[in-house]
């Protein structure tokens, strides 16, 4: 009849899916020395500001498309890296349904997503390869992105090759991308603030082995 | 969800044009020719250029069908969402007859997504 709901001993605090004001982040001295103006250093986000951009692609059934997210007015560029040396570009992507796959490569024809035994590279003209590594729109759908990306001026160019399966006729691959503009400033940090900035590793500390 | 009607005719008549971040699904479909003149054949077509594509450098106006239904004369078939289900237009959704007929009606109704 009568229930009184005891007082929560402890409440789950739910971080927010992109950086905010105030963060810290942290370049680690992996970045090469080509990219000084982030290696190794730390900055505080000083302001933020989301940027949705949905980019849809009608394809043929077993095509694909690489989408290069650097700059320029090629076919395949879509000019999503910063220009300035004090911005960080955190691009959430969501993949709407579809019968498609996404593979990343950077630079171009360079994939992130490796295994070390000889051959194991991803391959869209493989029937079996074309899976390793690739991610489908159940990995990262639009109202729940898994996939971000990290650009920062004078990043190689990175790349989404879409790939469609097999299937009827076309597919129409959306991909949701969220571009969060960070403006950063440098700072000189104290060991506390060190362990508590987001690190943002350059994309060769992800290709080891 | 918003609906159009439309008459019979031999050139594709839009009901939705292309949206680049979304597909059309059509969810009613009630084709009237009750007064037309004669036996209709009513087609939905997708249409849409492709992107460019490894496979295909230079993409051209595409047209697909995406369904197919004879309307006897005399005759009026209403079609709902679970008799439209798996029809999706990548690109504009449009309605096409075999034969122009001012008196053959096509209502469709379709959902955004």
């Amino acid at each position: 009849m009568l229930e009184l709901v005891p007082k929560p001993q402890f409440t789950v605090v739910v971080p927010p899916k992109l950086i905010q004001e105030g963060y810290l982040v942290n370049f680690t001295n992996a970045w090469p020395s080509t990219m000084t103006h982030v290696r190794g250093k730390t900055f505080r986000v000083e302001a933020v500001n989301q940027v949705p951009y949905p980019r849809g692609y009608i394809i043929p059934t077993g095509d694909y498309r690489d989408v290069d997210l650097s700059n320029g007015q090629g076919t395949f560029q879509e000019s999503f890296y910063p220009t300035r040396s004090q911005s960080l570009f955190e691009v959430a992507l969501g993949l709407r349904p579809g019968n498609y796959l996404v593979q990343f490569y950077i630079p171009a024809t360079r994939s992130i997503h490796n295994l070390e035994y000889a051959g194991m590279t991803p391959d869209v003209t493989s029937a079996t390869k074309v899976y390793l590594g690739a991610r489908k729109p159940e990995d990262s759908p639009p109202e729940d992105t898994r996939i971000k990306m990290y650009l920062v001026m004078d990043l190689e160019p990175l790349i989404l090759r879409v790939f469609v399966l097999p299937g009827v006729d076309y597919e129409k691959c959306v991909l949701d991308f969220t571009i969060n503009k960070c403006d950063l400033r440098e700072i000189q940090p104290t060991d506390a603030e060190r362990l508590k900035a987001k690190v943002i590793r350059y994309y060769d500390e992800l290709k080891f082995g | 969800m918003p609906s159009l009607t439309v008459t019979a005719n031999t050139v594709a008549q839009p009901i939705a044009a292309q949206r680049l971040d979304r597909v059309h699904r059509p969810t009613s479909l009630v084709m009237d020719n009750d007064a037309g003149a004669g036996d209709r054949v009513i087609r939905i077509q997708d249409i849409f250029t492709p992107a460019v594509s490894n496979g295909v450098p230079v993409p051209v106006l595409t047209t697909v069908d995406r369904f197919r239904q004879t309307v006897p004369i005399g005759d009026m078939i209403n079609l709902d969402e679970d008799d439209l289900k798996g029809i999706k237009c990548l690109g504009s959704l449009n309605v096409i007859s075999d034969v122009i007929d001012a008196d053959c009606h096509i209502t469709v109704g379709y959902e955004t997504e």
